[in-house]
């Protein structure tokens, strides 16, 4: 058996949620690319990247599931909710509406997501100042009711989008060491590379089901 | 002696006088200036201290006494001078013969020893050719041989782990393996090939043990998330040089992945997260869409983690691609029954076409989703694309069905002429099922393709059930009716893409029961005045038949009664409309179907006004039967 040190100990999953046209697909290819992609196309359903980060020295794959803000798609994207350890609700500071559907996706990201999930709320496009049309104060306020964590970014600088991201996987990380997120129950978006001998590692879970046992 | 002879002095001349001279020199005689003379005086007054004359006498013989004894005592002390002296002699003698003694031994040792020194050199000279070649001999040994710990890693431990140095070595034995070739093109051949042989030994012992350990770390990642070491990775890396071995160890961890995927399926599906939230898939079964829906994402997430697994399994290996998505295909391959089977029971028991359009729909884009991750033979995908086929074929079974009942049982068309029930509604589930494209993410194509398949399987019953329906009435209840179907299906199709050559195809209907109902309203208003006789003798009259008014019932008398009523209707133009043309539901048909009605009666009477004043027909009285003139006429009823 080997014991070597492992690329990564944790995956953690998120998904990007919020209304079209608010800056989902460029925050995550900012985050991912450190990069801002001009002229980005409408996702098409659901779309995915990657990145390792460290949290605690602790080495973390970050699966980051970015669905698309359409309504027409929000059958397909509702499916994605399941098992994200993170959820990251992202609207526009220029376009009130926007941010006026947050409550929506509140709800939805509640109810489709296990309770610890994280939930983070960006306020993008901050570079466009001029053009707000929502106060960081009233989002703030939003934040603080909901329990959400909150800032606000830009996709195009790339102003705390980083920050965003780690902080989600901070909190995360947190819960873990609390002991509120229970790594061992399925879909709780959160999966653990043992250092540890095998062994314990599958003292809670189930012995591996005989394949098409339940068909 | 001076004071021996002073009385000669004054008998003798001065200068020539030797006693003179003498006295001279002595009274010249400066006594203070000789010092030797001065010592001597002292010397003298040590001894001679009484002047008298026996002491004056034997000055002399005191002074040679003296002397006498002061040259023995210098004798004396020479005496020992020279005694030593001669000791010193005897010593250095004896120094310069013991020297002579040992130049000769040295000389002696020296010729001795001569041979010994060129052996030495020569020895030396080895010795130095020895160092070189032994440095070219551990030289060689570590180029081409392993060294201790090298082969104690390569043959690892008993417990069958692997050392990171495992890989080292098993590289070093390669590049050794590989240096032989050029071992070989020199002259050492024999070398180069038992060393060749051995590592070659080595190599496959050591590939066999890598290929070992591999597939029993492969079993072993079965847990939800696969740790895949570096050293897995390395191992990968290392059994490329061996296909088979590789393919063998990356099918042990399909296999260990595929069962695993399974087990989370299952568990996605009846389990849910922690505490129920997110709950169970199997919990949303009775709404097909969200359970298929949920399914197939989850199969999506699957696939893309399971693809990262392979990749980071198989980053360091060049060219894997092929073996990687075989093996996803085989990793995701034991989903498709327990997914298949699901999702066909949905189907089969689904009626609706709405939802099953939608579930189609929805398995089209999972098709082209899915289908970015594994590659097109993976059995996931050909699942997913039979599935696909199935709701399609049962989506148009159901729209089929849906149309054959349609026809089975054909309503009666209402009073009123306007669509029936079933029209109606089948036309809503048309409008429902199109709408559902709005909700989709098909390629234009596929949009196209299938817009085309449910109109002809809509549309076409739907006009032969109008048709069915129409078939007892009378022309132009029909007619009116089928133009009100027909605009029917027409506004609904209106709306949507790719319906243009249906549209045609419906207003060239529509065209062809407003011809009839046109014709059908001119001939009855012709009918009712009685000019229909006139008008149809017109139409087949030949030269040879004489003038029109000699015909049966073309008399001027019937002529003029005839105009005369159609002066009546010109005044009350509406009281002529067939009760039909009311009914038309869209008022742009119906006025233009009452447009071209009145023109045709224009010109028929037009043909009639020219008729009666044509002098060859024999109507005497012309102007006065046909009072008003066409262009009246017109101006009357447009």
């Amino acid at each position: 058996m080997a014991a070597g040190p492992y690329n990564y100990s944790y995956i953690f999953k998120y998904i990007i949620i919020g209304d079209m046209g608010v800056g989902k697909s460029c925050l995550l290819h900012q985050f991912t690319e450190k990069k801002f992609m001009a002229d980005c196309p409408h996702t098409i359903g659901v779309e995915f990247g990657t990145r390792i980060i460290e949290v605690a020295s602790q080495k973390i794959k970050l699966q980051i599931w970015d669905t698309a803000g359409q309504e027409r798609f929000r059958a397909v994207t509702r499916s994605y909710y399941r098992g994200a350890a993170g959820a990251l609700m992202v609207y526009d500071i220029t376009r009130r509406s926007t941010y006026n559907h947050l409550s929506s996706w509140l709800t939805d990201a509640r109810n489709l997501t296990n309770p610890n999930t994280v939930i983070f709320l960006i306020g993008n496009k901050c570079d466009l100042d001029a053009q707000r049309d929502v106060t960081y104060e009233e989002a703030k306020q939003f934040a603080e009711e909901n329990g959400l964590m909150f800032l606000e970014c830009s996709a195009k600088t790339g102003e705390n989008v980083e920050d965003a991201f780690l902080d989600t996987a901070k909190k995360i990380y947190q819960n873990i060491q609390d002991g509120s997120l229970d790594l061992n129950a399925a879909e709780s978006g959160v999966q653990h590379k043992p250092a540890t001998p095998r062994i314990t590692m599958n003292a809670g879970v189930q012995p591996p089901n005989k394949e098409g046992c339940a068909c | 002696m001076a004071d021996k002879e002073p009385g000669d002095v004054a008998s003798a001349p001065a200068s020539n006088n030797p006693l003179s001279r003498k006295l001279s020199k002595i009274l010249e005689t400066r006594l203070d200036n000789d010092k030797d003379m001065l010592e001597a005086l002292k010397a003298l007054s040590s001894f001679f201290v009484e002047n008298n004359l026996r002491s004056r006498r034997n000055l002399r013989s005191d002074i040679e006494k003296r002397s006498l004894a002061i040259n023995e005592d210098f004798l004396t002390a020479f005496q020992v001078v020279k005694e030593q002296l001669d000791d010193v002699y005897s010593d250095v003698q004896a120094m310069n013969e013991c020297c002579l003694d040992m130049t000769n031994r040295l000389k002696a040792a020296k010729a001795k020893t001569h041979h010994l020194i060129s052996q030495t050199t020569s020895l030396h000279n080895e010795s130095q050719k020895l160092q070189v070649k032994e440095q070219v001999a551990q030289a060689f040994l570590d180029k081409f041989q392993l060294k201790p710990d090298e082969i104690k890693s390569l043959r690892g431990t008993r417990d069958g782990a692997l050392q990171p140095d495992f890989f080292k070595a098993l590289s070093r034995v390669k590049q050794i393996h590989s240096d032989c070739k050029f071992l070989l093109r020199t002259n050492h051949q024999t070398a180069g090939l038992e060393i060749m042989e051995s590592m070659a030994l080595h190599q496959e012992s050591a590939y066999e043990r890598l290929y070992r350990w591999a597939q029993n770390q492969c079993r072993l990642v079965t847990q939800d998330t696969p740790d895949v070491s570096p050293l897995l990775c390395q191992a990968m890396e290392a059994l490329q040089d061996r296909p088979v071995l590789l393919k063998y160890s990356l099918d042990e961890f399909g296999k260990a992945r595929r069962s695993s995927v399974v087990r989370g399926f299952i568990d996605a599906l009846t389990r849910g997260g922690p505490g129920g939230t997110p709950r169970p898939i199997e919990l949303h079964s009775h709404d097909p869409l969200r359970y298929v829906g949920d399914m197939l994402a989850w199969l999506h997430q699957a696939s893309a983690s399971e693809k990262e697994y392979l990749q980071s399994l198989l980053k360091s290996c060049t060219a894997a691609n092929v073996q990687l998505d075989e093996q996803l295909g085989h990793i995701t391959q034991g989903v498709c029954t327990p997914f298949k089977v699901r999702v066909e029971q949905v189907l089969v028991s689904e009626q609706d076409p709405v939802t099953l359009y939608r579930l189609d729909n929805l398995l089209k884009f999972y098709h082209h989703t899915i289908g970015q991750i594994v590659n097109t033979e993976a059995a996931l995908l050909s699942t997913v694309a039979e599935i696909q086929d199935l709701s399609h074929r049962m989506f148009f079974n159901s729209l089929t069905s849906h149309a054959n009942k349609l026809l089975d049982k054909v309503e009666l068309p209402p009073s009123d002429l306007g669509p029936t029930d079933s029209l109606t509604q089948s036309l809503q589930l048309l409008r429902d099922v199109l709408a559902c494209h709005d909700a989709s993410v098909v390629p234009i194509d596929d949009k196209k393709q299938d817009y085309k398949q449910i109109l002809s399987c809509v549309i076409d019953p739907l006009l032969q059930m109008c048709s069915m329906s129409a078939s007892r009435l009378t022309t132009v209840d029909m007619a009116a009716y089928m133009v009100n179907c027909i605009h029917l299906m027409n506004s609904t199709l209106a709306l949507y893409e790719f319906t243009d050559t249906r549209l045609e195809m419906l207003n060239a209907q529509t065209e062809a029961h407003v011809d009839t109902l046109v014709s059908e309203q001119a001939s009855y208003i012709l009918n009712r005045v009685g000019l229909a006789q006139m008008y149809g003798a017109l139409q087949t009259y030949k030269t040879e038949q004489g003038p029109l008014s000699s015909l049966p019932g073309l008399d001027e008398l019937a002529v003029k009664s005839a105009v005369n009523k159609f002066d009546s209707y010109l005044a009350q133009p509406d009281s002529l409309t067939l009760p039909q043309f009311h009914l038309i539901l869209s008022s742009s048909v119906r006025e233009s179907a009452t447009k071209r009605s009145t023109e045709l009666i224009c010109q028929a009477y037009k043909q009639v006004y020219i008729a009666v004043l044509d002098p060859t027909h024999g109507y005497k009285d012309g102007p006065a039967v046909v009072p008003r003139t066409p262009e009246q006429v017109v101006h009357l009823l447009c």
